[in-house]
């Protein structure tokens, strides 16, 4: 097992420089770089930033001292205001985390307890219930829920507000217990953890009613085991392999930001800093996001793996 | 399997990339520029010093270093931290001038040899003197080849023209000690501390509005040395404005506190004024409605909603901005280089159906490039009856030119930004020009960078796009904008009845003659169509909480919210 986890963390090394490499090409072919506005800047101007920033130097050198920078873990300064990468991208992902984790255990456990009360409750009053969520939350995107959320609990009831995120917005405001207020977090965890709470839940009751009908659990039954432990020692247990395999990916989305969500409370996240840093050709900012965007969601498949294995004692890897 | 998962996760990595670079290629516009407040001041009774808290909704600036800045957000902020020797407010007829701030009076010029006496007892934000070392150190440092200051040409010979600008700023490749002895040549000399003298290429009739910008702000030495690009940090920030920097957070706020030194009357009563970055005016025009910011600027879109609430609309507040707007045409163009076809194109847009329908009124028609608020602004009157819409002549123009009911016409691009009021804009163009000429346009609706690499690279057909005055003077939006091979003159526009009027207002010291000459060459402009036909002037829509007293428009036309008024006016009103 441990042998495992090392070859597919070494894997990651070759991943990370081709989509370094790909991300450079493609960043680089798009029209239009950091200095480029429709008021255009005087040629000597351009030029005179150009070599603040180094990028007068050949493309190719530009690759090589990037690859040799991140070796050193350096992933450079963002155009806007020369700020660190690495401390924005961890300022940011500090605050999406939050919303992230947060957002995930709402999902996972609303999604799982609709499930299960769907599946047990098979064709009555709350499947229905459980089906009509599932169906409704899958279908609406999260940013018309997100609005519907504003105007309705914010702007007319006013119990919840919409600016910002209720939790410390920096790493070093993590122990400041007056950084967190919950009447700004309530709205963008709905909105980030209902989609995926349908998913969930949909994918809950699928398996449950496959993994009810085997006849490993009518034999548990006919030995004459408690609905309570057939239910819960046989039956959730393995229908929770399906739905593992899609909390990696749902984790890993949750935790790398929603970029409307983001946008839509104004909340300073590491999704919105991402596209915001493609919007304005932000080379380094660029390049820093993807590759963490790379690391997070292969963490997320490895650790999806490695819980099957808890999981399904029939699973194991050498 | 493992070699498969390591596929998709390559996969993944490049699809997120082409994704955010492909998909979310739109939004945010690259814009830039801006002025000074007046001090006035406030009406109305105070509220205590513990509520004179309030939020104001900005774009996130990139730096608060003046030097550095390009973008209307930054210079916004910085206007409320700094302040240089003149400041832009308005006389008592409404026009715009600028005044003395941190100097004592009017420069005294001998040639081209501007000699400005500061106020004395002037103090920094730490209490270390203001002195004129500090004005030449930071005239110095715009142009600095190191500093790279996007706003440079200012001061350089495109401008102001400060003797010895643009050789320091080109002396990049050059050694330490050449760079140094170009700096110590520059026209820009502290005679002792309250005197400074600048010397010209030409004398200049704007000197004082351009040593009111940005540009021209006093740095200190002994600080930026100290603590290179971490200078504004809290902490280490010291400046000259009505208020002081205490706290940055990227991405979300800054906090401002009074500067406890500020010189000149009136001293703010606000205590604290936070700056929420929030970029989606949508966003904004929400939190307004909850409370959680008390100024804000808000989408065009909104402004039913505002006008049909009554307690929005008592706090709605429109301020005419230095943009126009209109659609470029590339003069290189084969078709378009006919003046008949741009006359066509002209005529058939009709700019009062279009900001009505598009921006729901927030905007002004115009036929003018000059905007309304600087001097030498003429209006629609010279120009409508030329350019302005009518369908019956954009026809009879269209067959003038060769093409009979936009019969053998050929399909043109329009290259618009991809965002919903700006592509509701062009459909507007496509749709008026194909039911009155009968001619079709396609429409390109791309990312901001993407459009203005187009733009920059001259390679449009028919494009959107206008000017934001950096300063209101009608130099500003005419000079490098018409005269051919001028640096933003990417529309191709090379008349030389246009070039010689631009000359000639450029070398011109008597500020009448100057100003006329500028109305000359708007006139050629507009009338001969010469790469731009204009559409509409913008203007700011806000939400301003009606709590807040001694807000008011000062003449600078900035477009960005807060700076274009005096921040040490504003104050909460007791309630």
């Amino acid at each position: 097992m441990l042998a495992y986890i090392i070859r597919r963390l070494l894997w990651l090394i070759p991943v990370l420089w081709a989509v370094a490499t790909i991300t450079f090409i493609l960043m680089h072919l798009v029209p239009g770089g950091p200095f480029t506005q429709e008021k255009k800047l005087p040629e000597a101007i351009v030029a005179a930033l150009n070599r603040r920033y180094s990028l007068d130097q050949p493309l190719w050198r530009q690759y090589l001292t990037y690859l040799w920078n991140i070796l050193h873990f350096d992933f450079g300064l963002s155009f806007r205001g020369d700020r660190d990468v690495s401390e924005l991208i961890r300022d940011g992902f500090f605050v999406t985390a939050q919303l992230g984790v947060l957002a995930f255990i709402v999902a996972a456990v609303v999604g799982v307890v609709l499930g299960v009360v769907s599946a047990l409750n098979h064709n009555g009053f709350f499947d229905y219930v459980g089906v009509f969520f599932a169906t409704a939350g899958a279908s609406l995107p999260n940013f018309v829920l997100a609005s519907f959320l504003i105007v309705i609990f914010a702007v007319k009831l006013g119990w919840f507000q919409v600016l910002g995120w209720g939790g410390p917005t920096q790493f070093s405001d993590a122990l400041d217990p007056g950084a967190w207020d919950i009447k700004k977090m309530v709205l963008p965890v709905i909105a980030v953890s209902t989609l995926p709470a349908a998913y969930i839940a949909r994918v809950t009751r699928a398996s449950m009613l496959e993994v009810m009908n085997q006849d490993y659990i009518r034999t548990a039954r006919a030995k004459g085991l408690t609905q309570y432990a057939v239910i819960m020692r046989h039956t959730i247990k393995n229908a929770m392999i399906p739905v593992l395999t899609i909390m990696g990916p749902i984790a890993a989305v949750l935790v790398t930001g929603s970029f409307i969500i983001e946008q839509t409370f104004a909340i300073p996240g590491v999704g919105r800093a991402f596209v915001d840093a493609v919007i304005r050709r932000d080379y380094a900012m660029i390049m820093g996001a993807t590759l963490f965007y790379t690391g997070v969601v292969a963490f997320a498949n490895l650790a999806v793996d490695i819980l099957y294995a808890v999981f399904d004692p029939r699973i194991r890897y050498k | 399997m493992r070699n498969r998962r390591s596929w998709f996760l390559l996969l993944m990595g490049v699809l997120v990339a082409i994704l955010a670079l492909v998909t979310f290629g739109c939004g945010g516009e690259d814009e830039e520029g801006k002025e000074t407040p007046k001090a006035t001041a406030g009406e109305g009774d105070l509220a205590p010093p513990d509520q004179q808290k309030i939020v104001v909704q900005s774009g996130e600036p990139e730096f608060f270093d003046p030097h550095r800045s390009n973008f209307e957000q930054d210079i916004a902020v910085e206007r409320m931290l700094y302040r240089g020797l003149y400041q832009l407010g308005l006389t008592d007829s409404g026009e715009v001038e600028a005044v003395p701030a941190m100097a004592a009076g009017e420069p005294t010029v001998n040639g081209s040899v501007y000699t400005v006496k500061l106020k004395s007892g002037l103090k920094w934000s730490d209490g270390q003197p203001l002195t004129a070392k500090d004005f030449e150190y930071g005239m110095k440092r715009e142009c600095s080849p190191e500093v790279a200051g996007p706003y440079q040409y200012l001061l350089g010979e495109t401008i102001l023209n400060i003797v010895g600008c643009d050789d320091y700023f080109n002396s990049g490749e050059k050694t330490p000690e050449e760079q140094a002895a170009l700096r110590d040549e520059m026209g820009v000399k502290a005679v002792d501390d309250t005197t400074l003298e600048i010397t010209l290429g030409l004398p200049k009739t704007t000197f004082t509005t351009i040593m009111s910008l940005w540009a021209a702000f006093p740095a200190r030495q002994d600080v930026i040395e100290k603590y290179g690009d971490k200078w504004t940090d809290p902490g280490n920030f010291v400046g000259n404005g009505p208020f002081i920097l205490t706290e940055f957070v990227p991405k979300d706020h800054v906090t401002l506190k009074p500067n406890p030194n500020w010189a000149l009357e009136p001293k703010p009563e606000l205590q604290e004024i936070t700056v929420k970055f929030i970029d989606d005016t949508e966003v904004a025009f929400r939190a307004f409605q909850t409370g959680e910011l008390d100024m804000t600027l808000i989408p065009a879109a909104e402004i039913p909603t505002v006008e049909g609430s009554d307690t929005l609309k008592s706090q709605y507040l429109k301020v005419s901005a230095g943009r126009i707007w209109s659609v470029e045409m590339q003069m290189n163009n084969e078709v378009i280089k006919n003046p008949d076809v741009r006359l066509a194109l002209s005529r058939a847009i009709d700019r009062e159906t279009l900001v009505k329908v598009v921006y729901n009124d927030a905007y002004v028609a115009a036929n003018y490039w000059l905007v309304e608020g600087i001097p030498g602004y003429q209006g629609n009157g010279p120009f409508e009856s030329i350019i302005g819409y009518d369908p019956e002549a954009a026809k009879k123009a269209l067959a003038d030119a060769g093409y009979p009911d936009g019969k053998g016409f050929p399909t043109l691009k329009i290259t618009s930004l991809d965002r919903p009021d700006r592509k509701a804009e062009a459909e507007f163009l496509q749709k008026s020009w194909k039911e009155i000429l009968g001619i079709n346009v396609d429409i390109e609706a791309v990312d901001a960078k993407t459009r203005s690499q187009a733009f920059n690279s001259k390679s449009f057909e028919l494009f959107p796009g206008g000017w934001q005055i950096d300063y209101p003077d009608p130099e500003n939006p005419l000079i490098g904008l018409f005269d051919t091979g001028g640096g933003n003159n990417q529309y191709e526009c090379s008349d030389p009845d246009i070039d010689a009027k631009l000359k000639a207002a450029s070398t011109e010291t008597d500020n009448d003659k100057r100003i006329k000459l500028l109305q000359e060459a708007e006139t050629l402009i507009v009338t001969r169509l010469c790469g731009a036909a204009p559409i509409y002037q913008t203007a700011m829509p806000y939400l301003v909480n009606s709590k807040i007293g001694g807000v008011r428009a000062n003449g600078s036309l900035d477009a960005a919210m807060p700076g274009n008024w005096c921040p040490e006016c504003w104050f909460v009103k007791a309630q």
